[in-house]
C-alpha cells in the first residue's frame, strides 16, 4: 500500500520555482515522506536547568504508512510533531519531510509547509463561529483555488468524515465528536502528503475514540501517511501498527502492539477485571 | 482578494457590536474634522466674495472744479473692469446716511457739509484685489481727490481670520488622524484577540501572513470609510436644518449664502478615512508575525 495510492500534494511547500519533491518520479515515491535525523531538542526552563525532550531521534516513516507515536505525558510526543510542522525548531539534528530540511525553512515558507500536512488536534481547532464547509474550505482557500473546486472538494470531504448534509451547520453547536470530525476534514481536504494526528482521541469519550481512530483507519487505507500520537493505549491495541514509543527523548521503534514492547509502561487506571472492549482511555505512565 | 473582502464581511458581521462601536466613535472624530473644514471653506468663500467685491468710495475735495469731476466720472465709465460710476453729492450723501439710519432725528441735524462729494464705484466681480488697488491707486493721485476708501482692509482681516481657521482646522486634522488611528487599531486588536482560534487554524493550514492580515485590513478600511462617511451625512443633516431656518439671516450677515463641503472635500474625507482605517488595522496587527 505504502506509496503506491499515496497521491501528489496540491502545491510543493517550497517557492515557485523550487523542485517538488513528491513528482520526482517513482524514485522520489520510494523515498520516505518523513525522516528524524539525530533530532535533538531541548527546552531551557526559568530554573536554569536544561530539558532534554528529545536526544538523537533518528527515525524514518514510509510513504503511506499509519504509525503511532506513544509515550508519558510530557515525553514529547506533541513536540516531536509541533517540530514536523515548525511550530517548534529542532536545536541539533535534521527533519526531512519529501527530502526537505524542515528545520532550515524560512519564516516565508512555512506556510507551504503545512500546506503539505494535514494537523488534527486534541481540542479541534475549529472555528465555533464559521459553519462546517468554511472551517473546512479554509484549507483549500490558502491555496487559491477556484470557488467551485473548493465547493466540490469540501462537499466529498465532509461526507467522507460522516457530516454529509451538515455542510451549513454551525461548528460551535456540533458534539466533541462532529467538531474533531470537522478538524479531521479540513486536514485530509488538501490531499496532504502526512497527516499530524496530536492526541486527536482525548477528548473523546472511548466509544467516539475508536470511532475517530476508525477515520484515521479509512483515510489512511485510501493513502495517506497518518503519524497518530496518542497515550491511549486501548487505540494502540485495536489493531497491530508500527509504534514509536517515546520514553527520556529517545524513540523505540515497535513492529507492532505494545505487548511486544514489554513491561516498562502499564496503564495508570488499568482495571484487569474491566472487560477489554470498554476499557476507558488510559494513561501510561513510565515505571522505574 | 474575494476571499479576503469575504472573511472581512464575515469578520464585520461576527463583531458588528466591536464595529459599530468603532464606527461612531470615527463618525465623531470626523464631524469635528468637517465642520472645521465646513468653516473654513465658508470663511474662504466669503473672502473671495469680499475681495472680489471692487467697491471704492473716491471722496472729492470740497474745492474740486466740476470739470474735472465730470472728467474723472468720464474716464471711469470708459474703463472695463468699473461696472457702474455715480456721483453723490453731500446732498445725497446726507440722504443715503439719514435712510440708513432709520430717520434717525440726530442725523438730521448733521449738517450738509459735514458729508463730501464723492463718486461711488463698482468693479466688476471677476476683478481681483490687486486690480482694484491699481484702480485706487491712480484715482487717489488726481488733485480733485481727497481719499479713497476700498474694502481692502476687511478682504485683509478676514484674510487673517481666514488662515487662522485653517491652522486650527490643520491641528484638529492631526488631532482626528490620530484619534482615527488609534480607535482603528484598538478595534483590530480587540477582535483579533477575540478571534485568536481563527488565527490559529489559518497559521495552521498554511496561510500566508498577506492571508491573514488582509481581512483585518479591509475591515479598518471599511470602518474608516463607513465613519466618514456616516460623519458627511450627519454634518449634512445639520447643515441644511441650520441653513433652511437661518438662511436669510445668514445671507443677509453674510453677504453670502452659505455652502456645504465641496463634492472634492467629501470625496476626500472618505477616501482619508479608509486609508486611515487601513493603517490603523495594519497598526493593530503589527505584533502578528509569528508563524
Amino acid at each position: 500500500m505504502a506509496g503506491s495510492s499515496a497521491r501528489a500534494p496540491l502545491q510543493p511547500f517550497l517557492r515557485a520555482g523550487s523542485r517538488d519533491p513528491l513528482r520526482g518520479g517513482e524514485a522520489a515515491a520510494k523515498k520516505p515522506v518523513l525522516v528524524f535525523d539525530g533530532v535533538q531538542k531541548v527546552y531551557h526552563q526559568p530554573s536554569g536547568s536544561d530539558l532534554h525532550v528529545l536526544r538523537g531521534v533518528d527515525l524514518a516513516i514510509e510513504r503511506g504508512e499509519f504509525v503511532f507515536v506513544t509515550g508519558p505525558s510530557g515525553a514529547g510526543k506533541s513536540t516531536m510533531l509541533k517540530l514536523v510542522y515548525r511550530a517548534e525548531t529542532v536545536d541539533d539534528g535534521r527533519i526531512l519531510f519529501c527530502g526537505r530540511d524542515v528545520a532550515r525553512l524560512t519564516d516565508d515558507s512555512i506556510p507551504f509547509l503545512r500546506r503539505n500536512l494535514g494537523i488534527v488536534f486534541q481540542d479541534f481547532k475549529v472555528v465555533p463561529t464559521w459553519t462546517v464547509a468554511e472551517n473546512v474550505a479554509i484549507a483549500l482557500e490558502v491555496l487559491g483555488l477556484s470557488a467551485r473546486l473548493i465547493r466540490q472538494r469540501v462537499a466529498m470531504a465532509i461526507e467522507r468524515v460522516g457530516l454529509a448534509g451538515r455542510g451549513g451547520d454551525r461548528a460551535g453547536v456540533l458534539s466533541g465528536g462532529e467538531q474533531q470530525r470537522v478538524a479531521i476534514a479540513r486536514a485530509i481536504v488538501g490531499e496532504p502528503a502526512l497527516v499530524l494526528a496530536d492526541e486527536p482521541t482525548g477528548n473523546l469519550d472511548p466509544a467516539l475514540a475508536l470511532d475517530i481512530l476508525g477515520l484515521f483507519e479509512e483515510i489512511h487505507a485510501q493513502g495517506t501517511t497518518v503519524m497518530f500520537a496518542t497515550h491511549d493505549r486501548t487505540l494502540l491495541d485495536v489493531r497491530p501498527r508500527r509504534i514509536l514509543v517515546l520514553d527520556e527523548g529517545r524513540v523505540t521503534d515497535v513492529a507492532a502492539g505494545l505487548e511486544h514492547f514489554g513491561d516498562d509502561f502499564v496503564d495508570e487506571e488499568d482495571d484487569a477485571s474491566a472487560p477489554r472492549a470498554i476499557v476507558a482511555p488510559t494513561r501510561l505512565r513510565r515505571v522505574s | 482578494m474575494s476571499g479576503s473582502i469575504e472573511r472581512a464581511k464575515r469578520g464585520l458581521i461576527a463583531e458588528w457590536r466591536l464595529h459599530a462601536l468603532s464606527v461612531v466613535s470615527l463618525a465623531v472624530a470626523f464631524v469635528c474634522l468637517g465642520a472645521a473644514l465646513l468653516v473654513v471653506v465658508n470663511l474662504h468663500e466669503l473672502k473671495e466674495r469680499w475681495g472680489r467685491t471692487g467697491r471704492a468710495s473716491v471722496y472729492l475735495r470740497d474745492d474740486a472744479p466740476p470739470a474735472q469731476v465730470e472728467a474723472i466720472v468720464a474716464a471711469l465709465k470708459v474703463i472695463p473692469e468699473v461696472k457702474s460710476v455715480r456721483y453723490l453729492s453731500p446732498a445725497d450723501a446726507r440722504a443715503v446716511v439719514f435712510g440708513q439710519g432709520g430717520g434717525d432725528p440726530t442725523l438730521r441735524n448733521i449738517p450738509q457739509e459735514a458729508f463730501p462729494a464723492s463718486i461711488e464705484i463698482d468693479v466688476a466681480p471677476e476683478v481681483g484685489e490687486a486690480e482694484v488697488q491699481a484702480i485706487v491707486g491712480k484715482l487717489a493721485a488726481l488733485p480733485a481727490v481727497e481719499g479713497v476708501e476700498t474694502y481692502g482692509t476687511w478682504t485683509a482681516r478676514l484674510g487673517s481670520v481666514l488662515q487662522g481657521g485653517t491652522l486650527a482646522a490643520l491641528a484638529l486634522a492631526t488631532i482626528v488622524f490620530g484619534a482615527v488611528l488609534a480607535v482603528v487599531g484598538s478595534t483590530m486588536r480587540l477582535a483579533l484577540t477575540r478571534r485568536r482560534a481563527e488565527v490559529e487554524v489559518l497559521r495552521l493550514v498554511g496561510a500566508s501572513s498577506s492571508f491573514v492580515k488582509t481581512p483585518y485590513v479591509l475591515e479598518g478600511t471599511f470602518q474608516g470609510a463607513i465613519g466618514a462617511t456616516a460623519a458627511v451625512a450627519v454634518l449634512a443633516l445639520l447643515f441644511f436644518l441650520v441653513k433652511t431656518r437661518l438662511d436669510a439671516d445668514l445671507a443677509g450677515l453674510l453677504g453670502l449664502d452659505p455652502t456645504f463641503l465641496p463634492p472634492l472635500v467629501v470625496l476626500g474625507m472618505i477616501v482619508t478615512g479608509a486609508v486611515l482605517g487601513a493603517m490603523g488595522g495594519a497598526l493593530g496587527l503589527r505584533r502578528l508575525t509569528a508563524v
